[in-house]
């Protein structure tokens, strides 16, 4: 049996964790919004400021789930605690400023560009915990909670005893971040499934 | 037991398997020295399809590939409510739509060959086509799918050309994989399919085992690689491992080998770490490029050729040792019958991947 034991929800406006609001947007602020919440949570991690987008909203969330999930990189070996994400516009939002730097700022930004795929968050989640497990990441035309439930079974039959599952959906204002951590080696009421994966989403069934 | 054949190679050496075949083994290249091709205009060793055309590149090359997988398969196994496909690729159709590159080409493939599962893309950097292949296996193996048809595909963009240029990455020369003046990468475009399945008798040409591999992250650097080869080692140790293959067993390695100075000594110190030093090595940038998300899928099932055919290529640009850590990089070609091969594959986020194919 595995079970969902935590989870993260980045809207536009709010950010909770196992449902509970921790953070709400202020649309005065001058800083952006995953700023807002990085400071609000009192993360600590300098190299967030040269994150994109997209590995912001991975960090924040894999920061908040361990803070509430205490002691779980301690329970798991370096190697068993893999990462399943996907989204549906790959790096876009990083891709669209790339092309900026050398249509319109003279030339093309080295540091924009290591961000112009979607697997860099998986990168800098791994550094940040120093974790060696697998990786992946999938562009899916739409959440796609069967595909979470099939390939994260087949990581948690193939060697990995948690996977950090997540749908990163961040284009522009249109914030759509939803991770969540499924352990097999503990209890919880929430089965890993497509049915909870799905409703603890709040995305609409297409 | 997992099979895996078909397999499919689309590049600027041609447009069929056999056409990259006789290419490849009488060691010809790909890479033509690309006008203008650069930013600021400037010329560029490229492994382009030049005659490439249609507005629609990445649908046109997933499309061919896959009906050449077709023509090789069971007629029943491409509309089979069992069998899904996965497409690995970095940037897909980027210059057509940027906020959604695989949508429009997913779309016009399903629709085409009437496919009935919605395909999968895995966008990994480098290590997508071979990540793809353990995928399918792994969907396989748990029965979620009986059938899994891999392609890999990505093509030459502005995007991606100023890009790896911004990074200082791109060789003043063909590419030069593990040699020791190697000074970068020459990217590549093209497309490969292979079919993953649990049933032998679906291959119309024969197949081989696929044993199932792992990747692991290096923990380590974004676009850098590992000082420690740590994350490659970690992956090959693993696919070895489950697999019950011991080092001596590997005949051949089809490494990543993209040409720039700390990837190459990366691989050498995993390879060294893994007790691999003396098993005979290629890597096939110098005839294909770096063709990203399509690169493990093309060298797989160039890997796959070369057992049908009895030659193992040399590593084309290689000529003497450039590495900390000397590998057995092949300088001639070789005619043996490799009864396994490594494949291996490393990239930017800290990622590696590694299978194992085997003759039956």
């Amino acid at each position: 049996m595995s079970f969902i034991t935590t989870y993260c929800h980045i809207s536009a406006d709010q950010c909770s964790v196992n449902g509970k609001a921790v953070s709400a947007r202020d649309r005065a602020a001058s800083e952006s919004w995953f700023k807002q919440i990085y400071k609000e949570q009192e993360l600590v991690y300098p190299k967030f400021y040269k994150m994109d987008s997209l590995s912001q909203a991975g960090f924040l969330a894999s920061e908040l789930i361990k803070r509430e999930n205490k002691g779980l990189t301690g329970r798991y070996k370096d190697d068993e605690i893999a990462m399943l994400f996907a989204n549906q516009s790959s790096s876009a939002d990083t891709d669209l400023r790339f092309i900026n730097s050398y249509e319109h700022n003279g030339a093309p930004s080295p540091s924009l560009f290591v961000y112009t795929l979607p697997n860099i968050v998986l990168g800098e989640i791994a550094i940040v915990n120093k974790w060696y497990g697998e990786n992946m990441f999938a562009v899916l035309p739409k959440f796609a909670p069967g595909f979470f439930a099939d390939y994260g079974q087949i990581l948690l039959s193939t060697g990995a005893k948690a996977v950090l599952c997540g749908w990163l959906g961040v284009l522009g204002d249109n914030i759509e971040v939803f991770v969540w951590l499924v352990e097999s080696e503990t209890n919880g009421s929430l089965n890993f499934n497509q049915e909870n994966v799905l409703k603890l989403s709040g995305f609409n069934p297409a | 037991m997992t099979y895996i054949g078909a397999e499919v190679i689309i590049s600027p050496l041609g447009r069929t398997t056999a056409e990259n075949w006789a290419a490849v083994s009488a060691n010809q290249s790909g890479i033509s020295l690309v006008k203008h091709a650069g930013f600021d205009n400037s010329d560029l060793y490229l492994s382009k399809i030049l005659d490439l055309v249609d507005d629609y590149k990445f649908e046109k090359l997933i499309s061919d590939a896959l009906t050449a997988v077709s023509a090789q398969i069971d007629p029943g196994i491409l509309i089979s409510q069992r069998t899904v496909v996965i497409i690995s690729s970095t940037k897909g159709e980027l210059d057509k739509d940027i906020n959604d590159p695989f949508g429009k080409s997913i779309a016009a493939l399903v629709s085409k060959f009437s496919l009935v599962n919605q395909p999968i893309v895995l966008s990994n950097a480098c290590i997508s086509g071979v990540l793809a292949i353990n995928a399918a296996s792994n969907f396989i193996q748990a029965k979620i799918y009986d059938h899994a048809i891999v392609i890999g595909c990505d093509l030459i963009s502005d995007f991606v050309v100023y890009g790896f240029q911004s990074l200082f990455a791109i060789s003043d020369k063909p590419c030069a994989p593990f040699d020791a003046s190697r000074n970068g990468i020459t990217m590549g475009e093209g497309c490969g399919a292979v079919v993953v399945s649990g049933t032998k008798e679906i291959f119309l040409n024969g197949s081989f085992q696929l044993l199932s591999g792992t990747s692991a992250n290096d923990a380590n650097h974004i676009p850098g690689p590992s000082r420690t080869g740590e994350g490659l080692f970690r992956s090959v140790k693993r696919t070895l491992e489950i697999n019950d293959v011991a080092p001596d067993e590997i005949d051949f390695i089809c490494a990543h080998g993209t040409a720039t100075v700390f990837n190459d000594e990366m691989e050498s110190i995993a390879f060294d770490r893994s007790g691999l030093t003396n098993v005979p090595l290629s890597s096939l940038k110098g005839y294909f490029g770096h063709t990203l998300g399509a690169a493990g899928v093309i060298e797989t099932a160039a890997s796959m050729q070369m057992m049908r055919h009895g030659t193992l290529l040399k590593s084309l640009g290689y000529q003497e040792s450039g590495t900390s850590k000397e590998l057995n990089v092949l300088s001639e070609n070789v005619a043996a019958q490799p009864k396994t091969i490594l494949k291996t594959a490393s990239g930017f986020g800290g990622g590696n991947a590694s299978l194992i194919i085997r003759s039956l």
